[in-house]
């Protein structure tokens, strides 16, 4: 029995972590937050396409759920503002519909929320510099199409870019799609696994250097308990998205359940170890020009895209009640 | 499951600190349960300061003469040999002046007192011993070095117990589903609501688990790491317990001998094998690295 990653995975986790801990350095996150009109550069992104990043959900080139959950913890420990996790998502669920031609080479995005109109989609990521755009619909089926609009949302979230679209339908995406569903919750848990390992270890430095009446604040119970909390959690959330991840290759029959429970786990994870770093860093951490907040939005908006936790709880209560 | 002190915590802390004359005399019968082992930690006046305790053991030729009283000894009206320290060097910092023993229960010396507790049972007991003998070969891990030894049972009581109890909370979960189910609340969204959450936690605890047992596969023996997964079983395990009250609703007044005793029993989960709020200190300054308060 082995409950670890195993020695290529391991490379692949320590691999993407330097490499992303590189490019985006805590002040380039800020830029393209802040000052960058996309979001990220084609610089970037040519980099991770010679890295093969895009295609690694492509069927053919394509490595396992545990591997792509492993880079996609990493991108959330990073926070890097990239449209990557779009593209991997409209290409899990191409590639469940065998339409994984449709995105080579390309960039695509996922859209899941409809709006209040006919043929509106709220809360899109990366739509405005997508070329293909999966629809998902309220039914489980989906559609894609290349013909849309998209129209900037600003969203709490500075680091991924929201848009509001209009399609007006698309060519509807054959066979049984729920497995790639179930992947791409399990990916967006794996981020908020790394957003919250992110502020974990920030909160943890900030309270060993951290000094009031005259010893730092992490010798006081009243920060340091809050601080094990977050490793009860961010450790607690890995490990469901790992079973997740493992079950959707290896054990499908579990795949649905162990999805729900690392994404609600995973959410509620990620939301509160970044209010309570926030928390342990005092007032210096609500202030714009700290770097928390940018991990405690990414957070929140994980939490409320895809599936909200207590939706998935009602799912595992559904499969096992 | 009679002798589980023995197996998961003296057999483990034997084979770590012991002599080879200790694993001979020691482990089989730790495997066969012919001799039931117990645990003289804790005293009225030390508890999560388990390093103050004032158990006295002193030399006398080949042997040491210990008097004290111990306290939560589970099993001692029934164990062969109890894991016991004392302190043997007074002048000593805390730490440094304790010794492990094993004791032999079975002498005059040592009096055993059933403690009953809120469930109106008694599974634990309070040891009274007044001039105890100990020969010297009986000493784990050197004089004056016994906190160590004590920690490494520490470490296994967490990493192993907590390992068997997350099945436990498995069972329970499935019966309260059942529970859920007789009692017409399976479309309760809140009740729904409270079982997905301990379903998720449950498959948390089980997982956590497993990882913690490949850690310590890897390493050879548990990390302080293993605190966690028994103060996450405590809070899963009583939040179950409470859920079933409510479901139980005005039943819930009446003893019974499966959830109301269940809830009861589970109010000490937190505070048994090291409080929750000492095992966040040890995972907050041993895998954090915070100052030590």
């Amino acid at each position: 029995m082995n409950f670890d990653l195993s020695e290529d995975q391991h490379t692949i986790k320590r691999t993407a972590r330097e490499f992303l801990a590189s490019r985006y350095k805590p002040e380039e996150v800020r830029r393209l937050a802040l000052e960058d009109e996309r979001g990220w550069t084609d610089a970037q992104w040519a980099e991770m396409a010679e890295l093969g990043w895009p295609q690694l959900v492509h069927p053919e080139h394509g490595l396992g759920t545990v591997e792509l959950v492993v880079v996609a913890e990493e991108l959330g420990y990073a926070l890097a503002p990239t449209p990557l996790q779009s593209t991997w998502m409209a290409g899990l669920a191409l590639a469940a519909g065998g339409q994984s031609a449709r995105l080579e080479g390309r960039r695509g995005a996922l859209a899941v929320w409809p709006g209040d109109a006919p043929g509106e989609w709220i809360a899109v990521p990366d739509a405005g510099t997508a070329d293909v755009l999966v629809l998902r619909d309220p039914g489980g089926g989906a559609s894609v199409t290349e013909d849309f609009s998209v129209e900037p949302a600003p969203g709490i979230d500075p680091t991924r870019r929201l848009f509001t679209v209009r399609a007006s339908g698309g060519e509807p995406l054959e066979g049984d799609l729920s497995r790639a569903w179930d992947q791409i919750l399990v990916m967006s848990a794996a981020e908020s696994v790394g957003v919250g390992e992110r502020a974990m270890h920030m909160a943890v430095a900030y309270a060993k250097e951290r000094k009031q009446f005259g010893r730092a604040i992490g010798s006081f119970q009243a920060v340091s308990h809050p601080c094990a909390q977050m490793l009860l959690e961010v450790e607690g959330a890995r490990s469901a998205v790992y079973w997740a991840a493992w079950a959707l290759d290896f054990e499908p029959e579990t795949g649905p359940l162990a999805a729900a429970c690392a994404k609600a786990y995973a959410s509620d994870a990620g939301a509160r170890v970044t209010r309570s770093a926030m928390q342990v860093h005092g007032g210096i951490a609500f202030t714009w020009e700290h770097d928390l907040h940018f991990l405690l939005k990414r957070a929140e908006a994980n939490a409320h895209a895809l599936g909200e936790a207590r939706s998935l709880r009602a799912r595992v209560a559904a499969l096992t009640l | 499951m009679a002798n589980v002190l023995g197996l998961a915590m003296g057999g483990p802390t034997v084979i770590a600190h012991g002599t080879d004359a200790q694993k001979e005399r020691h482990l089989a019968p730790i495997l066969s349960a012919e001799e039931i082992w117990c645990q003289g930690f804790s005293e009225p006046d030390s508890g999560s300061d388990l390093a103050s305790l004032k158990t006295r053991a002193v030399r006398d030729g080949d042997e040491w003469v210990v008097t004290g009283q111990k306290v939560w000894t589970t099993m001692a009206h029934q164990s062969k040999w109890c894991m016991l320290i004392a302190r043997t060097d007074p002048e000593a910092p805390k730490h440094r002046g304790l010794t492990y023993f094993l004791m032999d229960m079975e002498q005059d010396a040592v009096e055993v007192r059933p403690l009953v507790q809120i469930t109106g049972e008694a599974e634990f007991n309070e040891l009274f011993i007044e001039e105890a003998r100990i020969p010297h070969a009986n000493i784990v891990g050197g004089e004056n070095n016994g906190w160590p030894v004590a920690i490494t049972t520490l470490m296994h009581e967490r990493a192993g117990l907590a390992f068997a109890l997350q099945v436990q909370v498995q069972i329970a979960l499935r019966e309260l589903m059942a529970e859920v189910r007789e009692r017409g609340q399976a479309e309760d969204p809140i009740v729904r609501d409270r079982l997905g959450q301990l379903y998720i936690e449950a498959q948390v605890l089980r997982l956590n688990a497993f990882r913690g047992l490949t850690a310590t596969m890897k390493r050879g023996a548990p990390g302080p790491e293993g605190s966690l997964g028994k103060w996450h079983w405590a809070e899963v395990n009583q939040a179950l317990t409470e859920l079933a009250m409510d479901v139980a609703g005005p039943h819930a007044q009446l003893v019974d001998q499966t959830w109301t005793y269940r809830f009861l029993r589970a109010r000490a989960n937190s505070i048994e094998g090291g409080t929750t709020e000492i095992l966040k200190n040890i995972v907050a300054e041993r895998v954090l690295g915070l100052p030590r308060g």
